[in-house]
């Protein structure tokens, strides 16, 4: 105890004894260990990571990293794989954003309306969401499998008959991507569900009781009341949604591993390759922080321009 | 603030300070620098020798020049040969001394080493529950720890897709393993890193070991003029065929040459649209090279300075116009694309008439198909003859591990016959030249074919970036195959990109 007060007395002094104010030390000790476990796991990998990316970078401890400067991020821009994984990430990120939230909005408008059994609905839409993106991209590389006895291609040609014939889902770029695609989707319906379901449970009732006086119907309440109400929530929801999107990279590199030909390479997978496949750690690194500074653009441009308050 | 409140700040502060505490505390570290200076001493002492033994020399040569010059000058020189001669052996005294000395050091340093276990960690892509780990942590490295009690050897698999990554992440935290049994193309790149120790300078036998095994294999291990390991196994690529499918569609003889291999072609097709003549599983340069090299392509100049003109030659272009004229008219299989089944498998259930595989495929079957007979010849001849791939894998030591003269011993021990033979039991063909005369090789009842086809199977381009040389090649079959560019002109591209990666390392 008298230690603190010693401690909060110095401070106090130090800023020239106008007026005692007591500087408690007890919620900063409190904090402190989160923060050296952040300082340690995050603030210094991230230094670190930006140190590796001016080198041409050699792991094995001892041995000497030729400094290069700026190469690295030059040399991105003039490596065709790099824009094409760029442009991948962009369409991923794209395609997966809107599905999710189109779907998450609808399955959530759906169990809204439940009654019976809301729990076990939301419960069961959840469950992708929890399961293992490992497990769950290898369940993926099965159900597509190139060979006849594939589920998919059981499901879409022997039963459905909805495909002509047989398809080698993984060995070409654009039927290697419906795999990824609907599995990034699938997997991300439940989370914004659950999302969207607290914040439409958050409108005052009211507001629809009043709207169905003055006439309105289903599709104007949607459009004029819950929308425009969670517009909050649909903000935050892409936000989040996009850095998950920006940052695919499990279910890519099991399924595909960026190919063939590379042509399902995402930044975060090719960052991974130029790393651990080819030891480019610098360039790798280098890749790694181009990606943080585009999430960091896109967020700041939707943050900026998306968000207004509003008040019920 | 109460007192409970300052109880829970020291609690977690407490165990902060262990968690930090146990994470920092290194492994304990023998103070080897008593050591480094007793062999820095006797090196220099050994310098010392040689120096004194020149000058000897020197000194006795000019003697003898002087025998035909004259008696004054002859009793001179005989005189400096006689004082040189006292100094050398002084020297050589000297040398003999600090030696000792040295030895001593060593033993003394090394000796609390050795009073414990020393343990000694072995890595390999092994599948966790196959024959052949089985046999090594089953039968080989008890036997091993046996004779050696103060040596304890854990061994760890590591799946092969995930070993490098594995590997470099345990060497950048500096907990790396003491051997590793590696593919032999990264040989090259490892040891480019820094990361592995050149044993021709610190296994004091090395030479003994270099006379023993094959030179192919030992040619894998040679990076920037010195031997960075020993080959531990080898293998390399066979034609199989498939009798039923050949008896069923009138084929007499398995191939002796590739346009042998077209010509079944039709006689194939006839037994149905989803039976092919050949499959593999990519075109990776495992996967093509044996076509390269037998049409008498190449990817890199022999020195590999350049790509262009080998991997873009006439005779490389052929190889792949063959490849994708085969591929267009039914006959290679689309697993070569990744799709459909893979060549293994459907060899076994009679929808490929050949594929080209290793050793490694006999226990395989035996576990999946035992009712499939697998036929082995060799790989058909072209115009470069009848090449195929040289695989296997090397043991490496690696330069930040502890306890290098343990690991030695483990390396001096896996090249034994008994080990050697052992593993060769469970599918992995030995690197042993006093082997091949052997009764078990010589009553085998495949290693003979495979040890044919190796006296003409090349290794592929030993460099650094090969990982990266690889996906390129593999790229350009993919684009000569999905007919997006011409074989010439996917092999110029390549071959540009590759040349660009001779030249930057």
């Amino acid at each position: 105890m008298n230690i603190a007060r010693n401690i909060t007395e110095v401070f106090t002094r130090a800023r020239g004894n106008r007026r005692r104010k007591r500087i408690n030390l007890t919620p900063y000790l409190f904090l402190l260990p989160g923060v050296l476990l952040f300082l340690a796991w995050t603030a210094y990998p991230l230094l670190k990571a930006f140190q590796i990316s001016l080198y041409d970078w050699n792991p094995i401890p001892g041995q000497v990293s030729a400094f290069i400067g700026s190469a690295n991020y030059t040399r991105a821009f003039s490596d065709p794989v790099f824009w094409m994984a760029l442009r991948n990430t962009v369409m991923y990120a794209v395609v997966t954003v809107i599905g999710q939230m189109f779907l998450g909005l609808t399955v959530a408008l759906m169990v809204d309306q439940v009654v019976f059994a809301r729990t076990a609905f939301r419960t069961i839409y959840y469950l992708p969401v929890i399961t293992s993106w490992v497990v769950i991209s290898i369940l993926f590389k099965y159900l597509f499998n190139s060979n006849p006895s594939g589920l998919v291609h059981y499901l879409m040609v022997d039963v459905l008959h909805l495909l002509p014939d047989y398809v080698p889902w993984l060995s070409n770029a654009g039927t290697s991507w419906v795999a990824i695609l609907s599995l990034g989707i699938w997997k991300g319906i439940g989370w914004s569900m659950i999302i969207f379901l607290a914040a439409l449970q958050s409108i005052p009732v009211v507001f629809y009781e009043v709207a169905a006086i003055d006439g309105a119907n289903k599709w104007d309440r949607l459009w004029r009341i819950t929308l425009p109400l969670i517009r909050p929530t649909l903000i935050f929801v892409l936000v989040m949604l996009i850095i998950g999107g920006f940052q695919a990279f499990i279910s890519i590199y099991l399924i595909t591993g960026g190919g063939p030909l590379q042509r399902t390479e995402v930044l975060l997978s090719y960052m991974y390759n130029q790393g651990f496949k080819y030891m480019e750690f610098g360039y790798g690194a280098a890749l790694s922080y181009m990606l943080a500074a585009l999430i960091f653009g896109v967020n700041f441009i939707q943050i900026r321009f998306l968000q207004e308050r509003i008040e019920y | 603030m109460h007192k409970k409140q300052w109880l829970t700040v020291i609690f977690i502060l407490l165990l902060v300070a262990v968690t930090a505490a146990q994470c920092s505390s290194a492994q304990p570290t023998v103070d080897t620098s008593a050591l480094d200076a007793a062999k820095a001493a006797a090196a220099a002492s050994e310098a010392k020798v040689a120096e004194a033994n020149a000058k000897a020399a020197t000194a006795e040569a000019d003697a003898a020049a002087a025998v035909n010059a004259g008696a004054d000058e002859l009793a001179a020189a005989q005189a400096t040969a006689e004082a040189a001669k006292t100094e050398a052996e002084s020297a050589v005294q000297a040398a003999e001394e600090a030696k000792a000395e040295a030895e001593q050091a060593m033993s003394a340093v090394e000796a609390p080493a050795e009073e414990g276990p020393v343990t000694i960690t072995f890595w390999h892509a092994y599948n966790e529950v196959s024959p052949e780990n089985e046999m090594l942590t089953g039968t080989l490295i008890p036997e091993f720890e046996a004779e050696h009690p103060n040596i304890k050897v854990e061994s760890l698999s590591v799946p092969y897709g995930e070993f490098r990554q594995k590997l470099l992440t345990s060497m950048a935290g500096g907990v790396a393993p003491n051997l590793i049994r590696a593919d032999i193309i990264w040989v090259p790149e490892l040891a480019n890193l820094g990361a592995l120790a050149p044993l021709d300078e610190i296994m004091p036998d090395f030479d003994t070991y270099k006379a023993k095994v094959f030179s192919g294999p030992l040619s894998t291990n040679f990076w920037g003029g010195h031997y960075y390991g020993l080959p531990l196994d080898t293998n390399t690529r066979v034609w199989f065929w498939n009798k039923e499918m050949y008896d069923e569609a009138g084929i007499a003889a398995p191939p002796k040459t590739i346009d042998d291999v077209i010509a079944q072609c039709a006689a194939i097709k006839a037994l149905g649209d989803d039976k092919y003549v050949f499959a593999d599983g990519g075109t990776y340069a495992w996967a093509v090279l044996p076509w390269i090299w037998s049409f008498g392509g190449a990817i890199t100049d022999p020195d590999v300075t350049t790509a262009t003109g080998y991997l873009n030659g006439p005779e490389t272009v052929q190889a792949y116009e063959f490849l994708l004229k085969f591929y267009k008219d039914g006959c290679m299989a689309p697993s070569v694309l990744g799709s459909g089944v893979d060549a293994g498998t459907g060899y076994a259930q009679d929808l490929y008439a050949n594929y080209i595989d290793g050793p490694w495929m006999y226990p395989i079957y035996e576990g999946q198909f035992p009712d499939k007979q697998l036929h082995a010849t060799l790989m058909p001849a072209g115009a470069g003859g009848s090449v195929s791939v040289v695989g296997g894998e090397d043991i490496v030591l690696l330069q930040q591990s502890p306890n290098k003269d343990a690991a030695l011993e483990f390396i001096r021990f896996t090249l034994s016959p008994e080990y050697q033979t052992k593993m060769a039991e469970v599918g992995q063909l030995m690197v042993l030249n006093e082997l091949v005369k052997s009764d078990y090789i010589q009553n085998h009842p495949y290693y003979g074919i495979f040890l044919e086809q190796l006296k003409t199977a090349k290794a592929r381009t030993p460099h650094p970036a090969w990982t990266k040389m690889d996906e390129i090649i593999t790229n350009a079959g993919q684009s000569i195959l999905r007919e997006e560019k011409t074989p010439q002109q996917a092999l110029d591209d390549a071959a540009a990109e590759i040349d660009a990666l001779l030249t930057s390392k």
